[in-house]
């Protein structure tokens, strides 16, 4: 599904991802840990192709092609979702009509017919029903006003609008109640399935008590300096980061790094 | 415009009135007339150094003939309107060039009539409001120039109490030889109590260059509400140059929804004046510029009495090396104490050669006023387009996207949803497909 090779990127200029090398397959929920200002979120952004983040070495293969080259907008035809951990307020613009255009531009890149405001309605019933997401959401604008939980829930509710082939959740758990989390759990849980990888980038272990990840990495200054199977989250969330620091991890595991 | 140039079309406009047959006409209006055209010739047009017209490019006004009557047959009203704005049931009335077409059957107590037509019985009302036009120095050269060629006009006029419906008013020009500039007045007299509609569309697709100069005098009663709205597609040859007064009565209220979404030059003086206790204003538009096209909103609102409330409310989109030009002036005078004036002016320029004239001017003599402005000139939020494009839509989808809905600031606030949402499919056709500015070529 995915794989980076070494990749450096440059934010405004300056280095933050140092040779990453990440290989996510088909159906795989990865986590990604690490402390603050290793370079999560702008792994996150890279991989959506934002404006400002640079790479200046390596290679990222999506689906087997050079994802690097395509606009934002092509990632998300082509099947890549990105939650924001600060999804953008937009005033003005419908929460419902965006996200139809969405679906349908995302329809129309890969030759299925567009839905009507009819067969669109439908669909958000289904999903906000699924996800117990009240719909008042869908008449508000996008995440105009929205509290911290409701614009990450708004976030999981495009998920499962969209349904990405590759989604990656940063930090979508931050800040939510327990319900909230489950929800964003059942959001993800409900999209796992053999031709699709998410990535979920968290702090906490109690995320992975609902979504249980096939492997886990700890991401330290634009690097993956570990990765191993679930219990790695344990170990983390138990000792913390400075416990990897002081060398209580082998180094990579073959496998991970690719 | 220099000053010798503005002097010459003058001139030649002043020559345009000598030729005028008034023969038929009352003896005040020939007398009206005359001072007019003598303000025009001694003050000339409008030119830079005049304040309050300093940045409009009058200069594409300069060729123009002025179309006296009966010089022509005039052509019904071919509308290309691409959606309709006012509610089937609208009494429709054509203006072409500059002339009244139709007038249909009206429903007790409202009354529709050309100028002439409403002399007889509306004549001491009309006189009064066109001797009431302030004509003075060359700031007030097309209203002097409107006047000077008072003969087309419009008269709608709803008894106390009649709940007059709505009235769609269709603008048009028919293809002519000549370049023209055409004068019309429109006479809005709402009586106590009355509700009227008025809605104008202004279209213009024929290639020639034309102008419209419309005065339009309202005067609305106790109690009395006028919903108007303007809707604007002309080519960018064209100009039109309006001037709307509104003389509010205790209680009563005025709406004004402005959507400048074409034309090349366009200027908008709206001046309410509230004179009556818990009188009501709201004066609010959006307007969408691309290419080298103007658009200018002079707003003045006077409070004159107390306990009145008025609000201005402009959006504005500029791309290309337009300009546009928002003057919001509110007057709070002594004793119009508990006035309550808000005034907000936000922009978005979508290219760097695009630029905005901006400037609330509040004045307040009285006491217990609530007040608020702000004014803002930006661009659009990058991140908000990022957002976007994550989600599948194409950065000028996405652009397209954000910049209707900063316009449907101003279509929301209209209280019929209806109407709110024919204008709003308005606006989003009108969104002009700007590439994005600067910060992309990596
Ligand atoms: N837009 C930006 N401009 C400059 N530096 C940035 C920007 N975004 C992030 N950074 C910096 O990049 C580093 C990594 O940030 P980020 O990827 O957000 O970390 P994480 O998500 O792991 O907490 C931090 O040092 C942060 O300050
Ligand atoms: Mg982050």
């Amino acid at each position: 599904m995915l794989e980076i090779k070494n990749l450096h990127a440059t934010v405004g200029g300056k280095p933050i991802l140092k040779g990453l090398n990440l290989k996510v397959s088909d159906g795989e929920v990865h986590a990604i840990m690490g402390p603050n200002g290793a370079g999560k979120s702008t792994l996150g952004n890279v991989i959506a192709g934002r404006d400002g983040y640079d790479v200046t070495a390596g290679e990222v293969l999506y689906k087997g092609a050079d994802l690097l080259q395509l606009e934002p907008e092509e990632r998300a035809c082509e099947g890549i979702f990105l939650a924001f951990q600060y999804p953008v307020e937009i005033p003005g613009v419908n929460n419902t009509y965006f996200l139809r255009a969405a679906l349908n531009a995302q329809r129309k890149y890969r030759g299925e017919p567009e839905l009507d405001s009819m067969q669109f309605l439908k669909l958000v019933r289904e999903k906000l029903h699924i996800l117990h997401i009240s719909d008042d959401l869908m008449h508000r604008a996008v995440n105009e006003g929205f509290s911290g939980g409701e614009k990450k829930r708004n976030e999981i509710f495009q998920m499962a609008v969209l349904e990405p082939s590759l989604a990656i959740l940063d930090e979508t758990d931050s800040g939510l109640d327990i319900d909230a989390l489950r929800l964003v759990a059942e959001g993800v849980n409900r999209l796992r399935s053999e031709d699709r990888s998410i990535i979920v980038v968290t702090h906490y272990q109690r995320l992975l008590d609902h979504i249980v990840p096939d492997v886990v990495h700890v991401l330290a200054d634009g690097k993956i300096v570990a990765s191993g199977d679930a219990d790695l989250a344990l170990k983390l969330e138990e000792k913390g980061y400075t416990w990897l620091e002081q060398g209580g991890i082998q180094p990579l595991n073959e496998e991970a790094r690719v | 415009m220099s000053n010798t140039q503005a002097l010459s079309t003058a001139d030649k406009w002043f020559r345009a009135y000598q030729a005028l047959d008034q023969t038929a006409d009352p003896g005040w209006m020939q007398s009206l007339r005359e001072n007019a055209a003598k303000q025009l010739s001694v003050n000339g047009l409008p030119h830079r150094k005049i304040e309050e017209w300093k940045y409009t490019p009058l200069r594409r006004l300069e060729n123009l003939e002025l179309q006296t009557r009966n010089q022509r047959e005039i052509p019904p009203v071919d509308t290309q309107f691409p959606a309709a704005i006012a509610e089937p049931s609208a009494l429709v009335i054509d203006i072409s060039d500059g002339s009244l077409q139709s007038r249909q059957e009206t429903p007790d107590g409202l009354t529709i009539n050309s100028l002439a037509g409403g002399l007889g019985k509306y004549e001491d009302r009309l006189r009064s409001l066109c001797e009431a036009t302030d004509l003075s120095g060359p700031g007030r050269a097309f209203a002097a120039l409107n006047t000077a060629f008072l003969d087309q006009g419009l008269l709608i006029h709803a008894g106390a109490g009649v709940k007059a419906g709505s009235i769609l008013i269709r603008w048009a020009f028919s293809p002519a030889e000549a370049a023209r500039l055409d004068n019309f007045r429109v006479f809005v007299l709402l009586d106590a109590g009355a509700e009227l509609a008025v809605i104008e569309q202004f279209e213009s697709t024929v290639g020639t260059e034309n102008a419209l100069n419309v005065i339009s005098q309202v005067e609305l009663g106790k109690g009395a509400a006028l919903e108007h709205v303007r809707v604007q597609l002309e080519s960018d040859r064209c100009s039109l140059l309006t001037s709307t007064s509104i003389r509010q009565a205790a209680d009563s209220r005025y709406t004004y929804s402005g959507f400048d979404l074409g034309g090349g030059l366009v200027r908008h003086e709206i001046d309410a004046s509230l004179t009556g206790p818990g009188a009501h204003a709201e004066i609010r538009g959006a307007f969408v510029l691309d290419g080298s096209r103007y658009v200018d909103n002079h707003v003045s609102v006077d409070h004159v009495s107390a306990g009145c409330t008025s609000q201005q409310f402009f959006r504005g989109v500029l791309g290309g090396r337009s300009r546009g030009v928002f003057n919001g002036r509110a007057l709070i005078r002594a004793g119009a104490d508990g006035s309550v004036v808000k005034q907000s002016n936000a922009n978005l320029l979508l290219s760097g050669l695009a630029e905005m004239d901006t400037k609330p001017e509040l004045e307040i003599y009285a006491d217990e006023v609530e007040a608020s402005h702000g004014a803002t000139v930006g661009q659009l939020d990058e991140a908000a387009v990022f957002y976007l494009r994550t989600r599948g839509l194409s950065d000028a989808q996405a652009r397209r996207m954000l910049t209707a809905a900063f316009c449907h600031a101003v279509t929301d606030q209209l209280e019929n949803r209806t109407l709110a949402d024919r204008l709003s499919v308005l606006l989003d056709e009108a969104m002009p497909d700007e590439p994005p500015e600067t910060g992309r070529e990596d």
